[in-house]
């Protein structure tokens, strides 16, 4: 699923990372933390509603900024977070010069409704919603216009959804009163200015007896994440240490440039991570955007800021276990033997993991790390080649498929490689109430607010989307795609001596997405000044 | 069966340009609107057909490029023949937007374009045709027809395997997979009956033997060719004082490269993987594979030998020839020459990389080149509907006396590797390409690209990127503006970002592009394989009926 890195402390910690100064005061908390210590949660949609910039409309960003201080990723402690980004239209409404905006990278810029794009992310097929997708279409994004030059398709009318959000502000608080009580200060701070919350959602992150944070449908939710790395041997490199203080070492598994997740840091690909510039004037020099990576005249916008995917999707918690309830019995019916096979079994083997985290081998579970959290330093070419275990098609192989696409061991090195230049850092969280009873509908409105963090959008989030999780043809796999995200189909359990296939229906159903820029503080300190 | 891949490359009338791009899409609208099934009436009437594209390109470079791109089963003329009585009505308007040729085709081309003109277009397509400098292919050996009748086969055995009653037991569960091989077989025999006989050979032996050979020939002519300065010093120079110079030589080289040898500040790129390295041998390969280093340097140590021995065979017949000596006393001398030639090559080797080397530390490269945003759109909105996407490709050759020697050479060898090597379709470790070529038009002073491949073009662009990087860059890296190169096979690709605006800027709108099986991928035919294979069988042992069953 996508929840952000959210178990809570146990017995041991292990060490986490985080960036050395000065880019830890430049960039937002929420890069470095899930904000685990904070289980209460908001995220506000605010729509600009008053003139363009040039009308001066007053500097709300400040009057925000006064209210709702952005954390810096710096560690210390607080009792409230907050973190902003913004959508495309946003950062138009927020005064930015359109030569400015068009420095941003393209996805961002057309936005998530671009109509090749919502048929590579699986949203929008010949002018039709897809499954995935709730009746009607989402209810919310950027609205992001038609780029100049860019000619749509006739036969297809440009998406449009009924609110228009230009910043999506997410609180986090430790309790749920008081992180209400924000919000409304908030609220009424903002409605001077025009600005208006017109969407949100509470987010919780509530561990259970075993200090796991668990998504609706019952899973341990975050355990695998990109582990950033800089280089210690390169002084404008060593960006990234551990909580010790020590260098990060590249994480054999997961490590990834410290670009791949903040703009401006080198990247998978050995440069630094494209991003925003603006003119270099006296503004952008009050507000101490920094010159670094910035061609001359320009000064840097993107450093130590990324760009957000946020998707809400609506989980229905009693279709999912009732469909595989109705599975498992016609599994047992016609092959009487099969009594291993019920619901949780099944559900098991689509997500890829048992219900607390651990991974699925051809012999049992994976054992528990020294941490007593879910072993996540694995890769699937030695462990389980064919899928015996973790099927082949299952969430977390098709999310992270490590080094299981290798052909055999000696290209496995070679294909977890590839497959880490693909990683997204989560910072989700689940909204709506836990069910009660998890086969019965009680008609609540559930989900996640799925949100990641990458430096580019194409290769990291919309690869994933398109070349694994719903890819018919992922690991020479056959006319089906990712059980727990994609549309109702087939899903296949490689079992010996013959598979199982389970009729899975659409279980998860998007709400509303756009893709975001995530400033950093000085380029926030910078934005909420273009309209003095 | 033996595949043919083959363009056609005319130059366009600039003023006819946008007519002839209108004719390909009403062609493409025509296509799509036949029969029940799209594209019916181009999948029966060309039945050899695998891929077929056509696209214009349009640079600031040069006036427009009518490319016809096919790919299909068996030689050429039965293809065109269907070509003929399926496209040529749709072909001779496109010709006529094409420029005169100016050259021994005119009549042809007269012939072909007049008003009323009943000549068939393809004697004028056949005489343009170009073959691939290096060329690719998946499903190796492998005609449409086999990888249609196996899909159906495949969707059968869906079939059969579910059991329609939710409550009734199904047969194929609960007995072990010999079992399942067997209940399967007598199921499957009626409705496929060519199951009972044993499927042709993909590559036949004499194909092998051929495409062995053509390496071996490449490799004996390269290392002649190096051998060269050595040999024509060697008959004078004492062999004490031969060693003697050829190591001071090859010593001064060896400086200079070790002072070139880096990458010129921020245009390095280290890579773990995927390159053309000694890294990227491993001892976990099949003893089998080239890929493992003992079977490398043993199979380098036979060619080199075998070099010596031909040429020195070769070489004293020659000698004897000339100078009338007997074959006894020209031998040694002969082979005297050959060895020291060879030993020249220490120098000689690394002498052209120095060359090299240099020339690539002052190229410059192309970091941002234009994408016109319509066009980029028009790419766009024709990719991402099947399980395959088409690129096409043209980029400007560097110039320069070594630059031409490499490409034709590093081509030459690239493609004889691939064909020799190869054959069960993975280029390092990635499998997505079905059909994909290089070709020199314009009189070598331009590479065209076409590639017909799996999933979406960025995994496909990364999976070059991320495990190809080393032989892409070699294919490609002479193309300029290419990123900065270092060894002809280092770097250059492994800008990724970089490398994909460079390609993308180089593509044409795949304007009409047809596929003979839109569902399958190249690993999907593989899979499609091994289980007919599996069931021509009578019986299989356990061991294998396991392996077998996990495809089902």
């Amino acid at each position: 699923m996508g929840a952000g890195s959210v178990t809570a402390s146990t017995v041991k910690e292990r060490l986490s990372w985080r960036l050395k100064p000065p880019h830890d005061q430049q960039t937002q908390g929420i890069v470095v933390s899930g904000f685990s210590g904070l289980p209460a949660g908001k995220a506000l949609f605010l729509h600009c509603d008053g003139p363009d910039a040039d009308a001066g409309q007053g500097p709300w960003l400040r009057t925000l900024m006064r209210v709702a201080p952005i954390a810096a990723s710096d560690g210390k402690p607080e009792k409230r977070a907050a973190a902003i980004a913004f959508t495309w239209t946003g950062l138009q409404k927020a005064g930015l010069s359109p030569e400015a905006l068009a420095t941003f990278a393209a996805p961002f810029r057309e936005g998530m409704y671009q109509e090749d794009r919502l048929r590579r992310l699986g949203d929008k097929i010949k002018n039709e919603w897809q499954e995935p997708v709730i009746d009607g279409g989402p209810l919310w994004s950027g609205n992001v216009p038609v780029s100049d030059g860019d000619t749509p398709d006739p036969e297809s009318a440009r998406v449009t959804t009924r609110t228009t959000v230009h910043a999506l502000l997410l609180l986090y608080g430790e309790a749920v009163a008081d992180v209400q009580a924000w919000s409304d200060e908030i609220e009424q701070a903002l409605a001077p200015h025009s600005v208006k919350i017109v969407h949100h959602l509470a987010l919780d992150l509530q561990f259970d007896q075993d200090g796991i944070g668990r998504e609706h449908f019952g899973f341990a939710d975050g355990v695998s994440q990109p582990i950033p790395f800089g280089d210690p041997n390169v002084a404008s490199e060593d960006t990234v240490v551990l909580s010790d203080g020590k260098p990060a070492p590249r994480d054999p598994w997961h490590g990834v440039p410290l670009g791949e997740i903040l703009l401006g840091h080198t990247n998978a690909h050995a440069e630094k991570a494209p991003g925003p510039i603006v003119r270099d004037d006296e503004r952008a020099r009050a507000a101490k955007l920094p010159l670094q990576g910035a061609p001359e005249g320009f000064l840097n916008l993107g450093l130590n800021g990324s760009y957000m995917v946020v998707r809400e999707l609506r989980q229905y918690v009693a279709r999912f276990w009732q469909s595989l309830d109705d599975n498992a019995a016609r599994i047992r019916a016609h092959d009487p033997s099969a009594t291993h096979v019920t619901a949780d079994w099944l559900a098991e083997r689509i997500v890829g993991r048992n219900i607390d985290g651990h991974l699925l081998c051809p012999r049992g579970l994976l054992a528990a790390d020294e941490y007593r959290q879910p072993q996540n330093g694995f890769g699937f070419a030695k462990l389980d080649p064919h899928g015996q275990g973790c099927p082949l098609g299952s969430h977390v192989r098709r999310a992270n498929p490590r080094d299981g696409l290798a052909q055999n061991l000696a290209s496995a090195p070679a294909l977890l490689d590839a497959v880490n230049n693909h990683r997204i850092l989560r910072r989700g969280r689940k909204y709506g109430p836990t069910p009660t009873d998890s086969r019965i509908d009680d008609g609540a409105e559930r989900g996640l607010l799925f949100i990641c963090l990458n430096a580019d959008i194409a290769r990291q989030f919309e690869f994933i989307q398109q070349t694994w999780l719903l890819n018919k043809n992922f690991a020479t796999l056959y006319d089906e795609t990712d059980p727990l995200m994609g549309p109702k189909g087939r899903f296949t359990i490689p079992e010996q001596p013959l598979r199982r296939i389970v009729e899975v229906q659409t279980f998860i159903q998007l709400a509303g997405g756009e893709y975001f820029f995530l400033p950093s503080l000085p380029a926030l300190n910078y934005l909420s000044g273009l309209q003095d | 069966m033996r595949q043919t891949i083959l363009s056609v490359v005319l130059d366009v009338d600039p003023q006819s340009v946008r007519h002839l791009s209108d004719l390909i899409e009403d062609f493409k609208r025509q296509q799509e609107e036949a029969g029940t099934e799209s594209y019916v009436r181009l999948k029966d009437g060309l039945p050899s057909l695998h891929f077929l594209s056509m696209s214009v390109f349009q640079s600031a470079d040069y006036d427009p490029v009518f490319v016809i791109e096919a790919n299909f089963d068996g030689a050429s003329d039965t293809f065109w023949r269907h070509f003929e009585a399926t496209m040529a009505d749709h072909l001779r308007p496109m010709l006529r937007c094409c420029k005169r040729p100016v050259d021994n085709d005119e009549p042809v081309y007269d012939a072909v374009t007049k008003p009323g003109a009943r000549e068939p277009v393809v004697t004028y397509l056949a005489r343009r045709t170009l073959r691939p400098s290096v060329f690719h292919q998946g499903n190796r050996g492998l005609e449409r027809e086999r990888i249609l009748r196996e899909r159906d086969l495949f969707l059968a055995i869906k079939g059969e395997l579910a059991q329609p009653s939710p409550t009734a037991p199904n047969p194929y569960r609960a007995i072990p997979a010999e079992q399942i091989h067997t209940r399967l077989r007598n199921a499957m025999s009626r409705s496929f009956p060519w199951l009972a006989e044993p499927a042709s050979p993909r590559i036949p032996w004499t194909e092998r033997t051929a495409d062995f050979c053509r390496l071996l020939a490449f490799l004996f002519a390269t290392f002649l060719c190096l051998s060269i300065p050595g040999m024509a010093v060697a008959p004078v120079t004492p062999a004490l004082r031969f060693a003697v110079l050829t190591a001071v030589l090859a010593g001064l080289v060896a400086i200079g490269l070790w002072r070139m040898h880096r990458a010129r500040a921020g245009e390095g790129v280290p890579t773990r993987s995927g390159g053309l390295t000694p890294a990227s041998l491993s001892v976990k390969n099949r003893l089998t594979s080239f890929a493992h280093p003992v079977t490398l340097v043993a199979g380098l140590l036979f060619v080199v030998a075998l070099y010596v021995v031909a040429a020195t065979v070769i070489g004293s017949v020659l000698t004897m020839l000339i100078t009338g000596l007997s074959y006894a006393d020209s031998f040694w001398p002969t082979a005297r020459v050959v060895l020291l030639g060879l030993a020249s090559i220490a120098f000689t080797a690394p002498a052209v990389v120095l060359w090299l080397r240099w020339l690539e530390r002052r190229d410059s490269s192309h970091d941002e080149p234009p994408v016109d945003v319509q066009l980029l759109r028009e790419m766009a909105r024709r990719e991402d509907w099947i399980a395959q996407n088409h690129m096409g490709s043209v980029v400007l050759i560097k110039p320069g006396v070594l630059r031409t020697i490499l490409v034709r050479t590093g081509h030459l060898g690239l493609g004889l590797i691939l064909r020799a090597i190869a054959t069960d379709g993975y280029l390092g470790s990635m499998r997505t390409v079905h059909f994909a070529h290089w070709a020199f038009i314009n009189n070598g002073s331009r590479l065209m690209f076409f590639s017909n491949f799996d999933h979406s073009w960025e995994s496909y662009l990364d999976d070059f990127i991320e495990k190809a990087h080393g032989g892409l860059t070699l294919a490609w890296g002479s193309g300029v503006g290419f990123p900065p190169t270092r060894f002809l096979v280092l770097d250059g690709a492994s800008h990724g970002r970089k490398f994909k605006a460079w390609a993308r800027h180089s593509m044409a709108v795949s304007r009409f592009w047809f596929s003979a099986y839109r569902d399958l991928t190249v690993d999907q035919i593989e899979r499609n394989a091994r289980i007919a294979d599996g069931l021509r069988k009578a019986t299989l042992k356990a061991q294998e009926a396991t392996a077998w069953a996990r495809d089902l």
